[in-house]
């Protein structure tokens, strides 16, 4: 890991100096300001705030509709908050020009709860996909249909590297479900992104392949050194795999603390239904 | 607040809801339809001399030509060749046709589907693209729609006639007359494809950064791509029905040779002709039974 010293490229920083010390050059740094997400009049995630140091590795843990996807989606910038900052790389995204954006996006490597794969494509299309975030219409175009020898070896080196190097050529629906999330992954790799975001990858695959999904996450963001969150229900993977929890319940963080320091209770509480009508009460009164 | 031992009293659903309501109209409708026109099965039975021809016509079934019924001047090509350049030329109108209502369907399904646009305004798009979103592509759709839907109100036979008025026994008249309704629907099923498949690939790929017209090309047509195909051929059948037609207002297809032997009421010969189209069509069925085949495996 090369230490470096990035210096804030825009007018507004939202960098804490002390975290420059600790960037890993190439991986991406994330941070929430008091973001809030509203659709309509529910709020998805309330005055949210979080910095997520370059080559981190953070798992979002907490029932489902705590808000861990919203606050995923903000940090992948397809999302704008109602009220609060997102900084990319020490870049407020509220400030970026849409090619700045649409560039940010490109190196931001996403994995979804269902794979989103085209399945009636092969797999090399469906990762070469990847890179169509930075090419022009005509270059997707090309490197979809006629894909470059270059395109088509890295594809298969990095389908290699997630275990499933012989399905190249396969098509997609062929694929088993713990396959199909692989090529996901290698589609996300095959961005060159500088962080990996992870929403419920391993929802759709039985346990023993959740383990090694995770498993793998986590090594290919500690190889290439890339940020990684990864939004996760299960507490003990996210306990066995990840430094830091970030506890979400009710679009509110109720915890953001190193692993070895959460305790069981924060843990039973942020899925007990009690604690859920609790906050409910607290907010009533509020009002 | 209410204790939980007092459930709301639910209002039951109503013994006839709206679906119930729009059945029963329907089924109203089609029987009203039926006693308008005074339909009754005694009108099936024909009158003493339409008995007689209808059994001629009937034994032509079991009996096709395959020899002219009547005297021919010597040098006439022998009727089955005949049948198979009548058939030859059907195909080829129809491919014509179809061809070009291809191209335009695709053209014109892209602008009158939504899943490329909608929701890009919602996050992330860029300021271009989303006063695009808001204003241009809503109102790209709306023309569109609109076009497609003139298109395909104006069946292709109407449209023959209409250039055959104009421009006379037009070869490119009758190709256009199919291509243009052909386009019109083919339009309006492939959007309609297109905003119904899947769009979780489309999404993944618009949240790399990847523009509309990429995430369209990419991650939507792909998914509608296997039905969009199965549909084409539908219509490729469709089509050569509709090319054998022309052939009653003087193109050179199956139409053509049907309506001269049934002028001359050669009911065997007529037989022909339909089985000739009958076998067309099924070869079109085969060939894209084998296609769908390899899509789904």
């Amino acid at each position: 890991m090369t230490l470096s010293r990035k210096q804030p490229s825009t007018s507004v920083s939202c960098a804490d100096p002390d975290a420059w010390t600790r960037v890993v050059a190439g991986s991406a740094a994330f941070e929430l300001h008091s973001a809030s997400v509203r659709y309509d009049a529910r709020a998805a995630l309330l005055e949210a705030s979080l910095v997520v140091d370059p080559g981190e590795s953070v798992a979002l843990v907490g029932p489902s509709g705590a808000g861990k996807t919203t606050l995923l989606r903000l940090l992948n910038a397809s999302l704008t908050p109602s009220a609060g900052s997102v900084c990319v790389d020490y870049k407020n995204l509220a400030q970026l020009s849409p090619v700045e954006l649409r560039a940010v996006r490109a190196r931001i490597g996403f994995v979804h709860q269902d794979p989103s794969l085209v399945p009636n494509l092969r797999v090399s299309q469906n990762v070469i996909a990847g890179a169509l975030g930075r090419a022009s219409f005509f270059g997707s175009a090309r490197a979809m249909l006629w894909p470059r020898r270059t395109d088509l070896e890295r594809a298969a080196r990095i389908l290699t590297r997630v275990g499933i190097g012989d399905k190249l050529f396969q098509r997609t629906d062929r694929l088993s479900g713990g396959e199909r999330q692989r090529v996901a992954i290698a589609r996300a790799l095959f961005q060159d992104p500088s962080a990996l975001l992870a929403d419920e990858p391993v929802s759709s695959v039985d346990p023993a392949r959740a383990r090694d999904t995770v498993a793998l996450l986590c090594e290919l963001s500690r190889e290439r050194g890339l940020t990684l969150v990864v939004s996760i229900h299960d507490i003990a993977l996210a306990r066995e795999f990840f430094p830091r929890l970030v506890g979400l319940r009710a679009g509110r963080i109720v915890f953001d603390e190193r692993t070895q320091d959460v305790e069981a209770g924060a843990l039973t509480d942020l899925y007990a239904l009690a604690g859920l009508e609790r906050v409910e009460t607290a907010r009533e009164i509020e009002r | 607040m209410k204790s939980s031992a007092e459930l709301p009293l639910l209002a039951r659903p109503a013994w006839i809801g709206p679906r119930g309501t729009a059945i029963l109209l329907l089924t109203a409708a089609s029987i009203a339809a039926w006693f308008l026109l005074d339909l009754t099965p005694r009108a099936l039975i024909p009158h003493a001399g339409g008995i007689e021809v209808a059994k001629r016509f009937f034994a032509g079934a079991l009996q096709p030509a395959f020899e002219y019924e009547s005297e021919v001047p010597p040098g006439t090509r022998p009727i089955l060749v005949t049948v198979l350049e009548y058939a030859r030329r059907t195909v080829v109108f129809a491919t014509a046709g179809m061809s070009l209502a291809l191209v335009l369907g695709i053209v014109l399904g892209f602008f009158a589907s939504s899943a490329w646009w909608r929701g890009e305004h919602i996050g992330g798009a860029s300021r271009t693209g989303r006063f695009l979103a808001r204003t241009i592509w809503p109102f790209v759709w709306l023309c569109t729609r609109g076009l497609i839907t003139f298109m395909r109100s104006v069946h292709e036979l109407l449209w023959a006639v209409l250039f055959l008025a104009a421009f006379g026994l037009n070869t490119f008249g009758a190709v256009i007359a199919i291509a243009i309704p052909y386009a019109g629907t083919l339009a309006k099923i492939f959007s309609e494809m297109i905003d119904e498949a899947p769009r979780d690939s489309g999404l993944a790929l618009r949240q790399i950064g990847s523009s509309p017209i990429t995430v369209f090309a990419f991650g939507l047509l792909p998914r509608a791509l296997p039905d969009m195909c199965a549909y084409a051929f539908y219509r490729f059948e469709c089509a050569i029905r509709s090319s054998a037609v022309l052939g009653f207002f003087g193109f050179p297809t199956l139409g053509y040779g049907l309506a001269q032997a049934f002028e001359n009421l050669h009911y065997h010969e007529v037989w022909t002709y339909l089985y000739a189209l009958m076998a067309l069509v099924i070869v079109v069925e085969l060939w894209s039974g084998a296609v769908r085949a390899r899509f789904v495996a």
